[in-house]
């Protein structure tokens, strides 16, 4: 009996619409897509081996060199007065620095005015907005004091007064002091968030600290490996990884967990402090095209343009 | 600073990071300035009683109590934005004949602006809106010689008169650059500036210049001999066939929409003392004044 009703209970629930519209998030989430994918692949692979082609990496691994491609990629709305920047495109494949090919970068996002206050803007934003000041001095009514008048009005020699909570006396209150848990959150305008992070992308690739890769897959687990690439390659004392999502390769997140200062980040992570914070950036050709994909339609997007719908907005768990 | 440039100079700076990273100092706002300092203790710089220490001084503009002087005044919408409007300073056709009969223009060759500038007899101030000529009615039955002239403004009855005769008459628009140009054009080439490209007309003067009625240069050429045949049955004249006449190579002279000076090209710069052209090599230079 109890248990039918356990059931009844659960059932209702199991059909309410905010759960179901979270399972169907999840379900059409691009981390599910691509776990289904892999699992598509590998069942594949222990199906047939002979008849797969290899991969460009596993191409690559035989003969590094036997993959020459220059991807020229296809920008959207380049302005016909600016030039797009190049880039090579390398792998993680090889400890050994090789170029796979070269690709074109927009310039409204990869070559933007430097303007270094934007960033400030940026940086104080982030460190500001989830900021919350505890700090409270106790005003005149706050003070345990008695009411009463401190000595008689005329007589004594000393000025005029009445409780000790006066601001006068050395032990009274503090006026308009700093009053109980105040937020400092604001919202800094979308126009400022966007360029700023076009302008850190501008400042990575113009001082050489950006690196684009065709994807972050390694061929082994051993943190050596990484070090020893990153050291040849003079990355540098600090590296931020990009991937297009938040589901990484196995090998790089265990072999990254053990070093504090390189990171791996999905591109809706991607924040002006963590840009500037580490040394390099690298980036992965899909994490490239959603920036730029995204980046571009934000930036000459206006209010009247953008309407809030659910529809529009599932796509971005 | 141009963006190029700047990216340029931050490829030499040091890394961009958190710890040298500084607002522009036109956003940091001045604090409000308590007046506490040296000398400013007792009346804060504020003086003695009155008004001017006990904040109740009377609002900007206030006169105490009559009409205000930006009260009085009244505004007057009449001549709202005269000052910018385009001007084209009259030439009537006695002065034109005038001129010709003194031989400071010869009717042999095209009459352009620069050509009745450099008679000393009109003057043109391009700093004062002045846009060009505005060829008027007066001495109309006084004109007798047939021209080919080039104008800025004209109306039925003066178009009437010169193709009368067997003449032709082109209404043709100059940006103010090119003006500075054409109204006296040794001081230009000796500035070492080269032949600017003529600009398209601003969109209230499209309609005027493309109108075949004014002969204007945007209009179809087919429109045009239309139209004069039109203007010949209104006017009740018989329309002299120009391909008989003797100036059918002067009276085709055109420009192109682009070019300022017959024979020169938009791009070149003239050298007067030692005679010579200059013509712009550079592709993109070539595209810009092609274009």
């Amino acid at each position: 009996m109890l248990g039918q009703t356990c059931r009844k209970i659960t059932g209702s629930l199991n059909v309410s619409p905010r759960i179901e519209f979270k399972r169907y998030l999840w379900r059409n989430s691009i981390c599910q897509q691509k776990i289904d994918i892999t699992l598509k692949y590998t069942d594949e692979a222990s199906g047939s081996k002979a008849n797969k082609e290899p991969t460009l990496y596993e191409k690559f691994l035989k003969n590094p060199k036997s993959v020459p491609l220059i991807t020229s990629r296809k920008l959207e709305n380049c302005n016909k007065y600016r030039q797009p920047r190049q880039a090579w495109l390398e792998t993680l494949s090889t400890v050994e620095d090789h170029k796979l090919g070269m690709l074109d970068l927009h310039p409204d996002i990869f070559a933007v005015h430097p303007r270094l206050d934007i960033l400030y803007h940026n940086l104080r934003w982030q460190e500001f907005y989830k900021k919350i000041d505890y700090n409270w001095t106790p005003s005149r009514g706050d003070l345990d004091v008695s009411g009463g008048k401190q000595m008689p009005q005329k007589g004594t020699g000393r000025a005029r007064n009445r409780n000790r909570s006066s601001i006068m006396f050395r032990t009274g209150a503090k006026p308009l002091g700093p009053k109980g848990p105040r937020a400092l959150f604001y919202m800094l305008p979308k126009q400022y968030r966007v360029q700023g992070l076009c302008t850190a992308l501008s400042f990575k690739y113009a001082q050489n600290n950006l690196h684009i890769v065709d994807s972050l897959e390694i061929p082994t687990d051993d943190p050596e490996y990484i070090q020893d690439l990153i050291d040849t390659r003079f990355w540098g004392f600090s590296a931020l990884f990009v991937d297009d999502t938040d589901y990484m390769p196995e090998n790089i997140t265990y072999a990254l967990a053990e070093f504090p200062s390189y990171n791996i980040l999905p591109v809706y992570g991607l924040n002006v402090r963590d840009m500037l914070k580490h040394e390099t950036l690298i980036l992965t050709l899909a994490a490239v095209e959603k920036i730029e994909q995204k980046l571009l339609f934000h930036s000459s997007r206006n209010k009247r343009s953008s309407k809030f719908s659910m529809d529009t907005r599932y796509d971005q768990y | 600073m141009g963006i190029e440039k700047a990216l340029r100079l931050v490829k030499d700076l040091p890394r961009v990071a958190l710890n040298n990273i500084k607002n522009s100092p036109m956003d940091q706002k001045k604090p409000h300035n308590l007046r506490r300092g040296w000398g400013k203790n007792k009346t804060h710089g504020r003086g003695h009683k009155g008004q001017g220490q006990r904040m109740t001084l009377p609002k900007l503009g206030f006169e105490t109590g009559h009409k205000p002087f930006y009260l009085r005044v009244p505004q007057e919408y009449y001549y709202e934005g005269h000052h910018l409007k385009r001007q084209y300073p009259p030439l009537s056709l006695l002065r034109l004949q005038r001129m010709i009969d003194m031989g400071c223009l010869d009717p042999n060759e095209v009459i352009d602006i620069s050509s009745i500038c450099m008679t000393g007899h009109y003057h043109l101030h391009v700093d004062r809106r002045h846009y060009g000529i505005n060829l008027t009615e007066e001495g109309a039955e006084k004109f007798s010689t047939p021209i080919c002239i080039e104008v800025q403004w004209a109306s039925e009855m003066t178009i009437a008169t010169i193709e009368r005769l067997g003449g032709v008459i082109m209404t043709r628009f100059y940006d103010p650059l090119s003006l500075i140009a054409l109204q006296d054009p040794e001081t230009y080439f000796k500035t070492g500036k080269p032949i600017p490209k003529c600009k398209l007309p601003p969109t209230d003067a499209v309609e005027y210049y493309s109108d075949p009625k004014f002969r204007g240069y945007l209009a179809d050429p087919e429109k045009i001999a239309e139209e004069r045949v039109a203007l010949s049955q209104k006017y009740g004249y018989d329309l002299p066939d120009l391909s008989e006449s003797d100036k059918l190579s002067l009276l085709l002279k055109r420009k192109d929409p682009r070019q300022i000076f017959f024979g020169l090209h938009p791009g070149w710069i003239v050298n007067l003392t030692e005679k010579k052209i200059l013509k712009p090599k550079a592709e993109y230079l070539q595209e810009y004044y092609h274009s």
